[in-house]
């Protein structure tokens, strides 16, 4: 006969095994802070096409909520095209500056059928940089139309170094604002090639 | 011969643990200390001829102190625990600290009802048992305030930098938290040492006050880590503006709800779990009778403070979305979400064993039969929505079965993955779980009222009314909009809260003088009974660990979200596997130790060494009251009939 606290030790460690093996049956994932990176003045608007994708995925969290290609009861506005109806959203306001304004006061607009949620992006606990957060337009812009914007691109809440404040391109005759064109041979919205890193090679560094 | 050994052995065991313990802490503190460089010993360099190598070695010496003496100060911004590291070196002493706080907090909260609910029916069982729950007490405080002190010290020397910092914002808190700690001791120890010795509502009226100061204790502590979660009265850069803001952010209040409501139920499982260790080691039915009911009453203590606290859960997570969607959608939506499957199981089991529990508690209850039938619906009812609660949206599977299904996501059981499900499920298993515990409430007893059916009816209506709307609003929920289908959760939680008062309430009336169709057998309850009591405490405490992980680790790379960033090798969240390991080890910590504070407060009942042959003539232990436990209903306010002698004048038993 096993004695009592034996029997009571037992039933608690086997208590706890079993729930540690649940735990175990999870998927594993181990999640490392974000890196701080620096992007190269050079990213072409493909390269940065790929940067945004990876800032949507990663440091930007965008995608823990947004999805890109469902539908149904969704609880956050579906991405995909997204750069089609972002020139016509808002009145005055076209694709370019839409996404901005989305991105830095999100409450500013609120798409029907859904609530305000969207923390702003800009600052922390994200703290996406301005540079990050054209790349994340520029892969926008590709989820139903071409990426345009580059490193240079200004909008009403960033003007680029060296760029006249608030001297944001003229408006084009559809409303999209010509940015900065991409490179010639260079087809934007076609991540194909792997974003250039600037040297010294730095842990982060996209 | 062997007695004379053994009293010797008796006799050196007390000094040799003693000096094995020091020589732990001695060769711990001699570790630590030698990692740190130490300049070698030397000679003295006046001692010695001034030789070309002296010289030399004493301009090297003089450089040296000349460098130290020169060193600037540099803050340390964090220092490496051995072995573990310094993150799950202050997990596990928090949760063990929080862990023996909840227990210390919670049982006061029960025991001051039960023994009011003993003054006012005048019963004395009652007293006795409010102040056999208040025994586990007092060793239990000296471990809460001990893992206390150690992880403040701990925070100290492993993150220095940031404590300066949480203690730059709250230190206009520190005294009166000191405060309320000294007359939490005062109080406690008065409530414990003055049972029966003073008049029983001065009693009683000390025994508020430590609920109070307990309390109030907990609120300040709570302002300390809701604030590293959701910062408030500082700069964005960290500088205070509003100490009252930072108390009062946007989680204090509904993780002070969450946290006392959880205390309870956790105290209660706890209490149970002692009562049950003391069932099984009794030795007379008289004792057993009365481990049995004291069994009862902390399960059922914990179960009915259960109920609500997915409610409080609600609002807590609804708290969490208000002040950082970021926050709230890494809970449920990123790193953390898994979590809430393995939580499912948890809850899931406390459900299935209180309410085995509950439909076994039957069994000592003559007349029970009619109401056992309905067992079989009601546990079908608790594993489908377990299963359903537990069932996640995207399931782990191979490239092929990814294929199969056309996604990540099952095309059937995909949908009760979601959160119209989940809520729905939680909510019916609720419910089911109270119906559980109305039907052995009845148990061997018929009402006498004359609208006994009519009465019936209406909760019978009420019951299935709440069950209908809640699943109602779960399927409405497919059909709607995010922002309307977010709100359904609280009138599906609302019908189930007004179902269980409405109907506690008609049933109080119904059952207020009822007709005993069989007496109540405390103490005839088989082993396994207590064993499922036992693993609801280890659930419960395990449930506490994980839920505790996930409020901490929501920050991620945080230490104050957003504000103060965590730049230690442990910023990374780690896999849930390893948290679910950490978590084990403090439970099984802190059931190894409440096991040393049952087994003291066993001692209390032991006989004087040397009177142990003329107890042995007596029935059961010092203090047993001897039990009439063919009297008695099934019920809180119907415990044993003791024929308890009582030396105190407030009916103290010791």
């Amino acid at each position: 006969m096993i004695p009592l606290p034996a029997r009571i030790g037992l039933l608690v460690l086997i208590s706890t095994a079993f729930y540690t093996y649940v735990g175990q049956l999870v998927p594993q994932k181990e999640v490392q802070p974000p890196q701080e990176t620096v992007l190269r003045a050079d990213l072409t608007t493909a390269d940065m096409v790929t940067v945004g994708r990876q800032i949507m995925e990663g440091k930007g969290l965008c995608l823990t909520c947004h999805t890109i290609g469902k539908s149904g009861a969704l609880r956050f506005p579906d991405l995909d095209g997204i750069a089609s109806r972002a020139a016509t959203r808002e009145p005055g306001l076209d694709a370019l500056e839409y996404f901005a304004k989305s991105i830095y006061a999100p409450d500013a607009f609120i798409v029907s059928g859904f609530n305000p949620g969207m923390p702003v992006i800009n600052k922390p606990p994200i703290g996406l940089t301005d540079q990050e957060i054209l790349c994340v337009i520029a892969y926008l812009q590709t989820l139903g139309g071409t990426a345009t914007v580059t490193l240079q691109t200004s909008h009403r809440y960033y003007t680029p170094p060296g760029a006249t404040p608030g001297a944001a391109p003229e408006e084009k005759a559809g409303g999209e604002k010509p940015t900065t064109p991409p490179a010639a041979n260079e087809p934007a919205g076609a991540p194909t090639a792997p974003p250039a890193v600037a040297p010294p090679a730095k842990k982060g560094e996209v | 011969m062997k007695g004379v050994n053994n009293r010797k052995l008796l006799f050196v065991f007390g000094p040799i643990t003693g000096l094995v313990m020091f020589g732990a802490v001695l060769f711990i503190a001699t570790f630590l200390t030698d990692r740190e460089y130490r300049e070698p010993d030397r000679v003295p360099v006046a001692a010695v001829d001034q030789t070309p190598r002296a010289a030399g070695l004493a301009d090297e010496t003089a450089a040296a102190e000349a460098a130290n003496r020169a060193k600037p100060y540099v803050e340390a911004e964090y220092r490496r625990f051995p072995g573990v590291g310094s993150r799950v070196a202050i997990w596990a002493v928090a949760q063990l600290h929080l862990l023996f706080a909840a227990f210390v907090l919670a049982v006061p909260i029960f025991a001051v009802l039960i023994e009011a609910i003993g003054y006012k029916t005048g019963d004395k069982r009652y007293d006795r048992l409010a102040y056999e729950f208040t025994k586990l007490l007092s060793v239990s405080f000296s471990l809460t305030a001990t893992f206390g002190a150690f992880l403040t010290f701990m925070l100290i020397a492993l993150y220095p930098k940031f404590t300066n910092y949480l203690m730059s914002v709250f230190s206009p808190t520190f005294l009166p938290y000191v405060l309320l700690f000294f007359l939490e001791a005062f109080f406690l120890y008065t409530y414990y040492y003055g049972w029966g010795k003073f008049h029983p509502l001065v009693h009683l009226g000390l025994g508020i006050g430590l609920n109070v100061v307990g309390t109030g204790i907990m609120l300040i502590a709570n302002a300390w880590l809701t604030f590293m979660m959701s910062p408030a009265g500082i700069s964005d850069t960290g500088a205070v503006i509003s100490v009252s803001d930072a108390i009062t952010n946007y989680t204090w209040m509904p993780i002070n709800v969450h946290r006392v409501i959880a205390n309870v139920a956790f105290g209660g499982s706890v209490a149970a779990a002692y009562a049950a260790f003391k069932f099984l080691s009794a030795k007379t039915d008289e004792e057993r009778a009365h481990y049995d009911w004291m069994g009862y009453i902390g399960n059922f203590v914990a179960i009915i403070s259960f109920l609500p606290l997915p409610f409080a859960g609600y609002w807590l997570a609804k708290e969490i979305y208000a002040y950082s969607q970021t926050l709230g959608l890494t809970m449920m939506g990123g790193a953390f979400s898994w979590l809430f499957i393995i939580q499912a199981v948890l809850i899931g089991n406390l459900f299935l064993g209180a309410n085995y529990y509950l439909w076994l508690g039957m069994g000592r209850v003559e007349g029970a039969q009619p109401f056992q039938r309905f067992v079989k619906y009601l546990l079908a009812a608790i594993v489908l929505c377990f299963m359903i609660w537990a069932t996640p949206r995207s399931i782990i599977a191979t490239v092929s079965e990814i294929r199969a299904m056309g996604g990540g996501t099952h095309p059937i059981l995909g949908f009760l993955g979601v959160m119209s499900a989940k809520n729905t499920a939680v909510n019916i298993l609720i419910l089911t779980t109270f119906m559980s515990f109305l039907l052995y409430r009845r148990t061997g007893k018929i009402s006498t009222v004359s609208w006994a059916k009519t009465g019936q009816r209406v909760q019978l209506l009420i019951f299935g009314a709440a069950a209908i709307f809640v699943i109602f609003l779960g399927v409405y929920g497919y059909f709607v909009e995010a922002s309307v289908r977010i709100g359904l959760s609280v009138p599906q939680v609302s019908s189930v809260l007004f179902a269980m008062v409405s109907i506690m309430a008609i049933d109080v009336f119904l059952y207020r003088k009822p007709r005993e169709t069989g007496i109540t057998r405390w103490g005839k309850m088989p082993a396994v009974s207590q064993y499922v009591l036992i693993f609801i405490a280890v659930t419960f405490t395990w449930l506490m660990g994980l839920m505790g992980y996930v409020r901490s680790g929501l920050r991620q790379h945080w230490h104050v979200y957003g504000v103060i960033r965590d730049t230690s090798p442990d910023a990374f969240t780690p896999t849930l596997g390893f948290a679910t390991q950490v978590v084990s080890v403090t439970v099984l910590i802190f059931f190894a130790l409440i096991g040393f504070v049952f087994w003291l407060a066993s001692l209390h009942d032991l006989p004087d060494y040397g009177a142990e042959t003329q107890a042995s003539h007596s029935h059961g232990p010092v203090g047993a009251p001897s039990v009439d436990y063919a009297r008695g209903g099934p019920e809180l306010a119907e415990g044993p009939a003791l024929a308890v002698e009582t030396p105190g004048e407030h009916g103290r038993i010791s």
